[in-house]
């Protein structure tokens, strides 16, 4: 245990001077502020809408939500992708493990440091939204909301965490700190871009949609053109939506969203092509939206986990050569 | 007797189907200065890294300082430093910085740290770097901070890979002086690889030459010498004035004369016994004079690469 205090105490300078958590810092502050702006926006158009508001309303860009769900992944990962290799590669990884520590002090030390960061990032993230949103309101959370954004806090924490051990997992896995990189750029892209476009495809293949006659019906009452969806493509739409939401939640982005808007109170609003009523959105209270959403949780959880011991059992049985 | 500090039985590593150490059994005794030498690939770094606990051994035992280097690894890591090839240092951190680290790896107290990290930093000579950010050292000093590195934590032994390489010849010196005074003063026991033939015969008291992950011979230098000049016979040189042809003749026909052969003026006369002074004698007879004469030492090269001919073989 001295030893993992000892490379987490490290680890901490070395994360917190970095010039990489400070421009990480730098942007997800910048965004921050841009969404928090428009989920006043919104309140202030939405009058009924609660204060938690401010976390998923979008003007014209990113909501917290949407800004955690593209530039989570980019955080842990930045902040978890060199950890093993980069030592590796210069050489400093075969002095310190001449050292009498057990090797998994260098993995907790370093994946504590980084959950330390990663917390310091979300908590001056959304204490920067709320701190602006509230002057701006002139109202705040109530005790429940406040619940809510410590909830959402901790779920943030536990989602970026998950992309940190992913992040350390490739550099156990690769001896180049180029190749973890290309590994987790390639894993955002697939996570955040091609599952959303396989899940339609494959919900479009699954559920082909009729031809254009088909979507209407024409009631003709006074000789005015009424066009109304027609309730047949209603329930392929909504089929359709099903199968593309259920290939979606492979994603750990997705879970995050929708575990996210649950706990602020939102089911997640149906974004299905081509359906012009919103569906309304039901409001849920924090114990029902994390009933919600256990399972979301439980899922992220389990990768961090999953994540967590694949690097240990590398980690404890690689060859530790110099020079890689 | 001294006490065998490293000891290897059947020491074996295997990698797909190379075998990097084979069946290795090495012995190194308290307060020697031992050379692994060998050529690129002999085994030297990977039956290193076996007896640090940085790569598992496929087969055999070893102990280090009284400890299984697999059951005792962490045991081993408290007393033995290490000084790894192509040692890596955290550049953005000052010299001292990175000394602490290493020393707060070993359970010193912060206090105790500081005050080891200046000592050693003043010991290799870095004491005005101290406080620079190590992306700024030469190869040489990071080489003493290496060494520094592999001090903190007063260990009972300490094993150098390639100490020298790369390094210029005052770099050289200096670490090879290093090794000596700590071997000296402090009565360290060193174990250094090199493939520097040369290196080991200026540092080292025992030697083990390695080839193929075999040990082919462990001795001490001076023996490893006599056996040789033993098993050769007796070479002496000559540097001769006014030296005829003739003269060649008759030194071959000397009884106990094998080889005569003549290189850049010198004359190489190899012999069974002692003939020298019937050589000499026949030399003179000739009208030649004598300007040099001086036995033939046998170099830890020669006796490199008569082994390592005999492993290729």
């Amino acid at each position: 245990m001295a030893g993992s205090m000892t490379v987490f105490r490290k680890e901490m300078a070395d994360q917190f001077g970095s010039k990489r958590f400070l421009i990480l810092l730098g942007i997800i502050g910048l965004l921050s502020i841009i969404s928090a702006y428009q989920g006043v926006e919104y309140l202030k158009n939405n009058p009924q809408r609660g204060f938690l508001a401010i976390f998923t309303g979008q003007g014209f860009g990113f909501s917290f939500i949407q800004l955690m769900v593209y530039f989570g992944p980019i955080i842990g990962l930045a902040l978890g992708f060199d950890a093993i290799n980069k030592e590796r590669t210069s050489g400093t990884l075969s002095t310190v493990l001449s050292q009498p520590i057990f090797r998994d002090s260098v993995l907790n030390g370093k994946f504590l440091a980084g959950t330390v960061a990663v917390t310091t990032l979300t908590i001056s993230t959304i204490g920067l939204m709320i701190g602006l949103a509230i002057p701006m309101l002139g109202f705040g959370p109530t005790i429940d909301g406040a619940f809510s954004i410590i909830s959402l806090t901790l779920l943030t924490i536990l989602y970026l965490a998950f992309w940190l051990s992913l992040g350390t997992l490739f550099s156990v896995l690769t001896k180049k700190t180029s190749t973890s990189m290309l590994a987790s750029v390639g894993t955002w892209l697939t996570c955040v871009i091609v599952i959303s476009i396989l899940a339609s495809l494959i919900a479009n293949a699954m559920v082909p949609l009729p031809s254009f006659q088909g979507t209407f019906t024409n009631r003709t009452q006074g000789g005015g053109f009424n066009p109304e969806i027609s309730t047949e493509y209603r329930a392929l739409s909504e089929q359709r939506f099903t199968i593309q939401s259920s290939i979606s939640k492979i994603s750990p982005t997705n879970l995050y969203s929708e575990a996210a808007s649950a706990i602020l109170g939102m089911a997640q609003s149906r974004a299905g092509f081509g359906i012009n009523n919103p569906s309304p959105t039901r409001t849920l209270t924090l114990s029902q939206g994390l009933a919600a959403s256990w399972a979301n949780i439980a899922a992220i959880a389990v990768g961090l986990v999953i994540c967590f011991v694949a690097s240990y059992t590398k980690f404890l049985r690689s060859e530790i050569r110099p020079g890689g | 007797m001294s006490k065998p500090i490293i000891e290897t039985k059947d020491l074996t590593k295997i990698y797909g189907d190379i075998r990097a150490v084979d069946h290795l059994n090495l012995t190194v005794d308290e307060g020697e200065i031992f050379g692994l030498l060998g050529p690129n690939g002999a085994g030297k770094t990977t039956t290193i890294l076996l007896l640090m606990g940085l790569s598992m051994p496929t087969a055999g035992t070893a102990t280090v300082v009284g400890h299984d280097i697999i059951r005792g690894s962490k045991e081993v890591r408290r007393s033995v430093g290490l000084l790894p090839e192509a040692a890596g240092y955290y550049e953005d951190l000052t010299a001292e910085k990175n000394l602490e680290y290493i020393g707060q790896l070993n359970d010193l107290p912060k206090i105790e740290c500081e005050k080891r990290a200046s000592e050693l930093l003043e010991e290799v000579g870095l004491t005005d770097w101290s406080k620079v950010k190590v992306e700024k050292f030469s190869r040489g000093m990071k080489q003493r901070l290496g060494i520094a590195q592999a001090l903190i934590k007063r260990p009972k032994l300490v094993i150098f890979d390639e100490p020298t390489i790369g390094l210029d010849p005052a770099g050289t010196k200096e670490i090879r002086d290093m090794i000596l005074k700590l071997n000296r003063e402090q009565g360290l026991t060193v174990m250094m690889s090199s493939h520097l033939l040369h290196e080991i015969q200026l540092t080292c008291t025992s030697v083990g030459i390695l080839n193929k992950g075999k040990m082919i011979v462990e001795d001490t230098i001076e023996n490893l010498a006599r056996l040789f000049s033993e098993n050769q016979g007796i070479s002496i040189e000559f540097k001769l004035h006014n030296a005829t042809p003739e003269l060649f003749k008759e030194i071959e026909g000397i009884d106990g004369v094998t080889l005569v052969n003549q290189q850049n003026g010198v004359l190489n006369v190899g012999m069974k016994r002692d003939v020298t002074i019937e050589v000499s004698k026949v030399i003179t007879k000739y009208g030649a004079e004598i300007l040099l004469m001086k036995p033939r030492e046998y170099s830890l090269e020669d006796i490199f690469m008569k082994y390592y001919e005999d492993g290729v073989r």
